[in-house]
Protein backbone atom coordinates (compact mmCIF):
# COMPACT_ATOMS: atom_id res chain seq x y z
CA UNK A 1 0.00 0.00 0.00
CA UNK A 2 2.72 2.40 0.97
CA UNK A 3 4.53 1.60 -2.22
CA UNK A 4 1.47 2.27 -4.23
CA UNK A 5 1.25 5.68 -2.63
CA UNK A 6 4.87 6.27 -3.41
CA UNK A 7 4.51 5.41 -7.07
CA UNK A 8 1.40 7.55 -7.31
CA UNK A 9 3.39 10.39 -5.83
CA UNK A 10 6.13 9.94 -8.36
CA UNK A 11 3.69 9.81 -11.20
CA UNK A 12 2.19 13.02 -9.95
CA UNK A 13 5.62 14.61 -9.98
CA UNK A 14 6.16 13.41 -13.51
CA UNK A 15 2.95 15.05 -14.64
CA UNK A 16 3.69 18.20 -12.73
CA UNK A 17 7.06 18.48 -14.42
CA UNK A 18 5.65 17.97 -17.83
CA UNK A 19 2.97 20.54 -17.14
CA UNK A 20 5.51 23.04 -15.91
CA UNK A 21 7.65 22.37 -18.95
CA UNK A 22 4.81 22.94 -21.35
CA UNK A 23 3.66 26.03 -19.45
CA UNK A 24 7.04 27.58 -20.03
CA UNK A 25 6.61 27.03 -23.72
CA UNK A 26 3.11 28.41 -23.80
CA UNK A 27 4.36 31.57 -22.21
CA UNK A 28 7.17 31.81 -24.67
CA UNK A 29 4.85 31.31 -27.56
CA UNK A 30 2.61 34.09 -26.31
CA UNK A 31 5.53 36.46 -26.06
CA UNK A 32 6.41 35.70 -29.58
CA UNK A 33 2.99 36.30 -30.98
CA UNK A 34 3.86 39.76 -32.13
CA UNK A 35 6.83 38.52 -34.03
CA UNK A 36 4.68 35.83 -35.55
CA UNK A 37 2.79 38.52 -37.31
CA UNK A 38 5.88 39.94 -38.84
CA UNK A 39 6.62 36.48 -40.08
CA UNK A 40 3.26 36.37 -41.78
CA UNK A 41 3.86 39.62 -43.55
CA UNK A 42 7.21 38.30 -44.64
CA UNK A 43 5.39 35.50 -46.32
CA UNK A 44 3.00 37.82 -48.03
CA UNK A 45 5.91 39.68 -49.49
CA UNK A 46 7.31 36.49 -50.76
CA UNK A 47 7.44 37.37 -54.42
CA UNK A 48 8.59 40.89 -53.84
CA UNK A 49 11.45 39.74 -51.69
CA UNK A 50 12.33 37.31 -54.31
CA UNK A 51 13.05 40.11 -56.72
CA UNK A 52 14.90 42.16 -54.18
CA UNK A 53 17.14 39.38 -53.40
CA UNK A 54 17.90 38.18 -56.82
CA UNK A 55 18.83 41.72 -57.69
CA UNK A 56 21.33 41.84 -54.90
CA UNK A 57 22.61 38.56 -56.05
CA UNK A 58 23.21 39.76 -59.57
CA UNK A 59 25.19 42.70 -58.35
CA UNK A 60 27.40 40.38 -56.50
CA UNK A 61 27.85 38.25 -59.51
CA UNK A 62 28.75 41.19 -61.69
CA UNK A 63 31.65 42.11 -59.46
CA UNK A 64 33.18 38.66 -59.72
CA UNK A 65 32.40 38.34 -63.32
CA UNK A 66 35.77 36.90 -64.21
CA UNK A 67 35.29 34.03 -61.82
CA UNK A 68 31.90 33.14 -63.13
CA UNK A 69 32.98 30.29 -65.33
CA UNK A 70 34.88 28.56 -62.57
CA UNK A 71 31.89 28.42 -60.37
CA UNK A 72 30.47 25.68 -62.43
CA UNK A 73 31.27 22.43 -60.74
CA UNK A 74 29.76 20.60 -63.64
CA UNK A 75 32.29 18.14 -64.90
CA UNK A 76 31.68 18.77 -68.57
CA UNK A 77 32.36 22.44 -68.10
CA UNK A 78 35.31 21.72 -65.95
CA UNK A 79 36.72 19.71 -68.79
CA UNK A 80 36.22 22.34 -71.41
CA UNK A 81 37.72 24.86 -69.06
CA UNK A 82 40.82 22.78 -68.91
CA UNK A 83 41.74 24.20 -72.27
CA UNK A 84 42.35 27.57 -70.70
CA UNK A 85 44.58 26.04 -68.10
CA UNK A 86 47.37 25.16 -70.50
CA UNK A 87 47.32 28.70 -71.79
CA UNK A 88 47.01 30.62 -68.57
CA UNK A 89 48.84 28.52 -66.02
CA UNK A 90 51.42 30.60 -64.26
CA UNK A 91 54.47 29.04 -62.67
CA UNK A 92 53.64 29.29 -59.03
CA UNK A 93 55.21 27.18 -56.31
CA UNK A 94 52.96 28.58 -53.58
CA UNK A 95 50.21 26.11 -54.38
CA UNK A 96 52.50 23.06 -54.22
CA UNK A 97 51.76 22.01 -50.63
CA UNK A 98 48.03 22.13 -51.31
CA UNK A 99 48.36 20.13 -54.52
CA UNK A 100 50.62 17.55 -52.81
CA UNK A 101 48.04 17.02 -50.07
CA UNK A 102 45.35 16.66 -52.71
CA UNK A 103 47.44 13.94 -54.37
CA UNK A 104 47.84 12.22 -51.03
CA UNK A 105 44.06 11.93 -50.85
CA UNK A 106 43.79 10.93 -54.49
CA UNK A 107 46.38 8.18 -54.19
CA UNK A 108 44.77 6.86 -51.02
CA UNK A 109 41.43 6.60 -52.80
CA UNK A 110 43.13 4.85 -55.72
CA UNK A 111 44.30 2.19 -53.27
CA UNK A 112 40.93 2.11 -51.46
CA UNK A 113 42.47 3.31 -48.21
CA UNK A 114 40.05 5.26 -46.08
CA UNK A 115 42.70 5.82 -43.38
CA UNK A 116 45.26 7.32 -45.73
CA UNK A 117 42.63 9.48 -47.40
CA UNK A 118 41.74 10.82 -43.95
CA UNK A 119 45.43 11.58 -43.33
CA UNK A 120 45.55 13.37 -46.67
CA UNK A 121 42.52 15.39 -45.59
CA UNK A 122 44.37 16.49 -42.46
CA UNK A 123 47.42 17.36 -44.56
CA UNK A 124 45.27 19.41 -46.90
CA UNK A 125 43.77 21.37 -44.02
CA UNK A 126 47.28 22.07 -42.76
CA UNK A 127 48.44 23.14 -46.22
CA UNK A 128 45.58 25.62 -46.51
CA UNK A 129 46.24 27.08 -43.09
CA UNK A 130 49.92 27.54 -44.00
CA UNK A 131 49.12 29.19 -47.31
CA UNK A 132 50.30 32.78 -47.33
CA UNK A 133 47.35 34.94 -48.25
CA UNK A 134 49.59 37.99 -48.50
CA UNK A 135 50.83 36.74 -51.86
CA UNK A 136 47.36 37.19 -53.30
CA UNK A 137 46.34 40.21 -55.29
CA UNK A 138 43.08 42.05 -54.68
CA UNK A 139 41.77 40.45 -57.84
CA UNK A 140 42.34 36.88 -56.70
CA UNK A 141 41.79 37.09 -52.95
CA UNK A 142 38.01 36.85 -52.96
CA UNK A 143 37.94 33.85 -55.21
CA UNK A 144 40.79 32.18 -53.39
CA UNK A 145 38.83 32.49 -50.15
CA UNK A 146 35.77 30.90 -51.69
CA UNK A 147 37.79 28.05 -53.13
CA UNK A 148 39.66 27.54 -49.86
CA UNK A 149 36.44 27.60 -47.84
CA UNK A 150 34.93 24.92 -50.02
CA UNK A 151 38.08 22.80 -50.26
CA UNK A 152 38.56 22.85 -46.49
CA UNK A 153 34.99 21.79 -45.99
CA UNK A 154 35.50 18.85 -48.34
CA UNK A 155 38.75 17.99 -46.53
CA UNK A 156 37.01 17.96 -43.16
CA UNK A 157 34.46 15.50 -44.49
CA UNK A 158 37.18 13.35 -46.00
CA UNK A 159 38.84 13.17 -42.58
CA UNK A 160 35.70 11.95 -40.89
CA UNK A 161 33.78 9.74 -43.26
CA UNK A 162 33.64 6.24 -44.79
CA UNK A 163 35.20 5.81 -48.20
CA UNK A 164 32.15 6.23 -50.44
CA UNK A 165 31.46 9.51 -48.72
CA UNK A 166 35.12 10.50 -49.04
CA UNK A 167 34.88 9.90 -52.76
CA UNK A 168 31.81 12.08 -53.01
CA UNK A 169 33.63 14.96 -51.37
CA UNK A 170 36.73 14.26 -53.43
CA UNK A 171 34.63 14.98 -56.50
CA UNK A 172 33.86 18.52 -55.31
CA UNK A 173 37.41 18.90 -54.02
CA UNK A 174 38.78 18.11 -57.48
CA UNK A 175 36.74 20.97 -58.93
CA UNK A 176 38.05 23.27 -56.21
CA UNK A 177 41.69 22.33 -56.70
CA UNK A 178 41.37 22.60 -60.47
CA UNK A 179 39.91 26.08 -60.07
CA UNK A 180 42.67 26.99 -57.66
CA UNK A 181 45.27 26.04 -60.25
CA UNK A 182 43.44 28.03 -62.90
CA UNK A 183 43.42 31.00 -60.57
CA UNK A 184 46.93 30.89 -59.12
CA UNK A 185 48.93 28.50 -61.25
CA UNK A 186 51.41 25.78 -60.38
CA UNK A 187 54.99 24.85 -61.24
CA UNK A 188 54.14 21.15 -61.47
CA UNK A 189 53.31 19.14 -64.54
CA UNK A 190 49.81 17.81 -64.03
CA UNK A 191 47.16 15.88 -65.89
CA UNK A 192 43.47 16.52 -65.84
CA UNK A 193 41.72 13.15 -66.13
CA UNK A 194 38.11 12.45 -66.89
CA UNK A 195 35.97 9.50 -65.88
CA UNK A 196 33.09 9.13 -68.37
CA UNK A 197 31.33 6.54 -66.18
CA UNK A 198 30.90 9.01 -63.37
CA UNK A 199 31.19 12.15 -65.49
CA UNK A 200 33.76 13.62 -63.13
CA UNK A 201 37.27 14.98 -63.44
CA UNK A 202 40.30 14.68 -61.22
CA UNK A 203 43.92 15.81 -61.27
CA UNK A 204 46.89 13.50 -61.37
CA UNK A 205 50.66 13.83 -61.20
CA UNK A 206 51.16 10.85 -63.51
CA UNK A 207 50.13 10.24 -67.06
CA UNK A 208 48.70 6.74 -66.50
CA UNK A 209 45.10 6.58 -65.43
CA UNK A 210 44.46 5.47 -61.86
CA UNK A 211 40.87 6.16 -61.07
CA UNK A 212 40.29 7.38 -57.48
CA UNK A 213 36.51 7.18 -57.76
CA UNK A 214 36.42 3.41 -58.22
CA UNK A 215 39.82 2.32 -56.94
CA UNK A 216 40.63 -1.33 -57.54
CA UNK A 217 37.11 -1.90 -58.85
CA UNK A 218 37.83 -0.07 -62.10
CA UNK A 219 41.33 1.29 -61.78
CA UNK A 220 42.04 2.26 -65.36
CA UNK A 221 38.67 3.75 -66.26
CA UNK A 222 39.08 7.23 -67.70
CA UNK A 223 41.31 9.26 -69.98
CA UNK A 224 43.66 12.21 -69.90
CA UNK A 225 41.84 15.36 -70.98
CA UNK A 226 44.63 17.85 -70.65
CA UNK A 227 48.21 18.21 -69.66
CA UNK A 228 49.00 21.21 -67.49
CA UNK A 229 52.53 22.59 -67.97
CA UNK B 1 12.35 -19.37 -2.11
CA UNK B 2 9.56 -17.00 -1.35
CA UNK B 3 11.95 -14.63 0.30
CA UNK B 4 14.29 -14.37 -2.66
CA UNK B 5 11.36 -13.75 -4.93
CA UNK B 6 10.34 -10.89 -2.69
CA UNK B 7 13.76 -9.31 -2.74
CA UNK B 8 13.86 -9.64 -6.51
CA UNK B 9 10.62 -7.78 -6.76
CA UNK B 10 12.01 -5.19 -4.44
CA UNK B 11 15.05 -4.73 -6.61
CA UNK B 12 12.93 -4.37 -9.71
CA UNK B 13 10.81 -1.79 -7.96
CA UNK B 14 13.84 0.15 -6.84
CA UNK B 15 15.20 0.14 -10.37
CA UNK B 16 11.92 1.37 -11.77
CA UNK B 17 11.82 4.06 -9.12
CA UNK B 18 15.35 5.21 -9.85
CA UNK B 19 14.56 5.35 -13.55
CA UNK B 20 11.42 7.33 -12.90
CA UNK B 21 13.21 9.77 -10.66
CA UNK B 22 15.97 10.12 -13.25
CA UNK B 23 13.38 10.71 -15.96
CA UNK B 24 11.75 13.40 -13.88
CA UNK B 25 15.11 14.87 -12.96
CA UNK B 26 16.34 15.27 -16.50
CA UNK B 27 13.23 17.20 -17.40
CA UNK B 28 14.67 20.06 -15.38
CA UNK B 29 17.93 20.15 -17.29
CA UNK B 30 17.65 23.12 -19.59
CA UNK B 31 18.21 22.65 -23.30
CA UNK B 32 18.71 25.38 -25.79
CA UNK B 33 15.75 25.87 -28.07
CA UNK B 34 16.35 26.53 -31.73
CA UNK B 35 13.55 28.97 -32.37
CA UNK B 36 13.21 32.11 -34.38
CA UNK B 37 10.09 33.70 -35.71
CA UNK B 38 11.77 35.71 -38.37
CA UNK B 39 12.51 34.12 -41.69
CA UNK B 40 15.61 35.93 -42.90
CA UNK B 41 15.72 37.34 -46.43
CA UNK B 42 18.52 34.94 -47.21
CA UNK B 43 16.28 31.88 -46.77
CA UNK B 44 16.43 29.22 -49.47
CA UNK B 45 12.69 29.48 -50.13
CA UNK B 46 12.79 33.25 -50.52
CA UNK B 47 15.71 33.49 -52.91
CA UNK B 48 14.70 30.56 -55.09
CA UNK B 49 11.48 30.05 -56.95
CA UNK B 50 10.53 26.84 -55.19
CA UNK B 51 7.34 24.96 -56.16
CA UNK B 52 4.98 24.69 -53.19
CA UNK B 53 5.17 20.92 -53.02
CA UNK B 54 8.97 20.88 -52.86
CA UNK B 55 9.00 23.71 -50.36
CA UNK B 56 6.69 21.79 -48.05
CA UNK B 57 8.71 18.62 -48.30
CA UNK B 58 12.01 20.30 -47.53
CA UNK B 59 10.55 22.35 -44.74
CA UNK B 60 8.92 19.40 -43.02
CA UNK B 61 11.85 17.04 -43.58
CA UNK B 62 14.93 19.21 -43.23
CA UNK B 63 14.23 22.54 -41.56
CA UNK B 64 14.07 21.11 -38.04
CA UNK B 65 17.82 20.51 -38.13
CA UNK B 66 18.96 22.78 -40.93
CA UNK B 67 17.41 26.14 -40.12
CA UNK B 68 17.12 28.57 -37.22
CA UNK B 69 13.62 27.42 -36.47
CA UNK B 70 12.76 23.94 -35.25
CA UNK B 71 9.15 22.87 -34.84
CA UNK B 72 8.63 21.70 -31.27
CA UNK B 73 5.71 19.33 -30.94
CA UNK B 74 5.41 18.03 -27.36
CA UNK B 75 7.62 15.00 -27.93
CA UNK B 76 10.48 17.21 -29.06
CA UNK B 77 10.30 19.04 -25.73
CA UNK B 78 10.63 16.00 -23.53
CA UNK B 79 14.03 14.74 -22.45
CA UNK B 80 15.95 12.91 -23.72
CA UNK B 81 14.40 13.69 -27.12
CA UNK B 82 15.19 17.38 -26.67
CA UNK B 83 18.87 16.58 -26.10
CA UNK B 84 18.98 14.40 -29.13
CA UNK B 85 17.45 17.23 -31.16
CA UNK B 86 19.76 19.85 -29.67
CA UNK B 87 22.82 17.90 -30.68
CA UNK B 88 21.58 17.22 -34.19
CA UNK B 89 20.50 20.79 -34.73
CA UNK B 90 23.91 22.09 -33.72
CA UNK B 91 25.75 19.75 -36.08
CA UNK B 92 23.13 20.01 -38.80
CA UNK B 93 23.23 23.80 -38.90
CA UNK B 94 26.99 23.79 -39.12
CA UNK B 95 26.73 21.67 -42.23
CA UNK B 96 23.83 23.42 -43.86
CA UNK B 97 21.53 26.24 -42.85
CA UNK B 98 18.73 26.84 -45.33
CA UNK B 99 18.06 30.20 -43.68
CA UNK B 100 21.49 31.46 -44.73
CA UNK B 101 21.36 30.22 -48.30
CA UNK B 102 21.84 33.57 -50.07
CA UNK B 103 24.98 34.22 -47.99
CA UNK B 104 26.68 31.14 -49.40
CA UNK B 105 29.07 31.72 -52.29
CA UNK B 106 28.00 30.29 -55.64
CA UNK B 107 30.64 27.62 -55.23
CA UNK B 108 29.22 26.66 -51.85
CA UNK B 109 25.64 26.64 -53.14
CA UNK B 110 26.65 24.19 -55.84
CA UNK B 111 28.50 21.88 -53.51
CA UNK B 112 25.68 22.02 -50.96
CA UNK B 113 23.09 21.20 -53.61
CA UNK B 114 25.24 18.30 -54.68
CA UNK B 115 25.43 17.01 -51.10
CA UNK B 116 21.72 17.55 -50.52
CA UNK B 117 20.86 15.57 -53.63
CA UNK B 118 23.16 12.71 -52.73
CA UNK B 119 21.97 12.62 -49.12
CA UNK B 120 18.35 12.35 -50.21
CA UNK B 121 19.16 9.88 -52.97
CA UNK B 122 21.03 7.57 -50.61
CA UNK B 123 18.39 7.85 -47.86
CA UNK B 124 20.97 9.34 -45.51
CA UNK B 125 18.87 12.41 -44.85
CA UNK B 126 16.63 12.97 -43.03
CA UNK B 127 18.31 10.88 -40.32
CA UNK B 128 16.49 7.61 -39.78
CA UNK B 129 16.51 8.16 -36.01
CA UNK B 130 14.46 11.25 -36.74
CA UNK B 131 11.97 9.81 -39.24
CA UNK B 132 11.26 7.12 -36.65
CA UNK B 133 9.20 9.69 -34.74
CA UNK B 134 8.57 12.18 -37.53
CA UNK B 135 6.88 9.92 -40.02
CA UNK B 136 5.87 12.77 -42.30
CA UNK B 137 9.53 13.71 -42.78
CA UNK B 138 10.41 10.54 -44.67
CA UNK B 139 10.56 10.50 -48.45
CA UNK B 140 8.51 8.23 -50.68
CA UNK B 141 10.13 7.17 -53.95
CA UNK B 142 7.88 9.68 -55.70
CA UNK B 143 8.90 12.50 -53.33
CA UNK B 144 12.52 11.64 -53.87
CA UNK B 145 12.22 11.77 -57.62
CA UNK B 146 10.40 15.10 -57.65
CA UNK B 147 12.68 16.80 -55.16
CA UNK B 148 15.88 15.47 -56.74
CA UNK B 149 14.78 16.45 -60.24
CA UNK B 150 14.04 19.96 -59.12
CA UNK B 151 17.23 20.35 -57.08
CA UNK B 152 19.32 19.02 -59.96
CA UNK B 153 17.83 21.64 -62.25
CA UNK B 154 18.65 24.34 -59.72
CA UNK B 155 22.21 23.05 -59.40
CA UNK B 156 22.83 22.91 -63.14
CA UNK B 157 21.72 26.32 -64.20
C1 LIG C 1 17.32 15.13 -37.10
C2 LIG C 1 17.99 16.24 -37.65
C3 LIG C 1 18.23 16.29 -39.18
C4 LIG C 1 17.28 16.31 -40.18
C5 LIG C 1 15.78 16.26 -40.01
C6 LIG C 1 18.01 16.47 -41.40
N1 LIG C 1 19.35 16.53 -41.16
FE1 LIG C 1 20.82 16.80 -42.54
N2 LIG C 1 22.24 16.67 -41.07
C7 LIG C 1 21.98 16.47 -39.73
C8 LIG C 1 23.24 16.33 -39.01
C9 LIG C 1 23.38 16.08 -37.52
C10 LIG C 1 24.27 16.45 -39.98
C11 LIG C 1 25.78 16.38 -39.73
C12 LIG C 1 26.40 15.17 -40.35
C13 LIG C 1 25.97 13.88 -39.75
O1 LIG C 1 26.06 13.73 -38.53
O2 LIG C 1 25.55 12.98 -40.51
C14 LIG C 1 23.61 16.66 -41.26
C15 LIG C 1 24.28 16.84 -42.45
C16 LIG C 1 23.66 17.12 -43.65
C17 LIG C 1 24.37 17.41 -44.89
C18 LIG C 1 25.86 17.43 -45.11
C19 LIG C 1 26.30 16.00 -45.29
C20 LIG C 1 27.62 15.82 -45.92
O3 LIG C 1 28.41 15.08 -45.35
O4 LIG C 1 27.86 16.37 -47.00
C21 LIG C 1 23.41 17.62 -45.84
C22 LIG C 1 23.64 17.96 -47.30
C23 LIG C 1 22.11 17.46 -45.19
N3 LIG C 1 22.31 17.16 -43.88
C24 LIG C 1 20.90 17.59 -45.86
C25 LIG C 1 19.68 17.33 -45.27
C26 LIG C 1 18.45 17.36 -46.01
C27 LIG C 1 18.31 17.67 -47.48
C28 LIG C 1 17.46 17.04 -45.12
C29 LIG C 1 15.98 16.88 -45.42
C30 LIG C 1 15.65 15.95 -46.43
C31 LIG C 1 18.08 16.84 -43.82
N4 LIG C 1 19.42 17.02 -43.96
C32 LIG C 1 17.41 16.55 -42.65
C33 LIG C 1 20.73 16.42 -39.15
C34 LIG C 1 19.53 16.41 -39.81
Amino acid sequence: MRKLKLSMGILAIVFATLTVASCKDAKKEQNNEEEHQSEMSTEENHSEMNHDNSDGHHDEEATHDNSDGHHDGDSAEMTSEARDIAVSTQKNGATSAIIDAYFQIKNALVTDSKENAAKGGTALLAAFSKFDMKTLTDGTRQEYMEIAESAKEQAEHIVENPIDHQREHFETLSTDINDLITLLGTDKTLYLDYCPMKKVSWLSETKDIKNPFYGSEMLTCGNVKKQIN
Amino acid sequence: MLKSKLTKMKIVKIIVLVLLVAFVGIQFVPTERNQSDVVPKTDFMLVNDVPKEIENKLQVSCYDCHSNNTAYPWYNKIQPVAWFMEDHIKKGKEELNFNEWADYSDRRKKSKLKSIISQIKDDEMPLSSYTLIHKDASFSEDDKKKVITWLTQLKDN
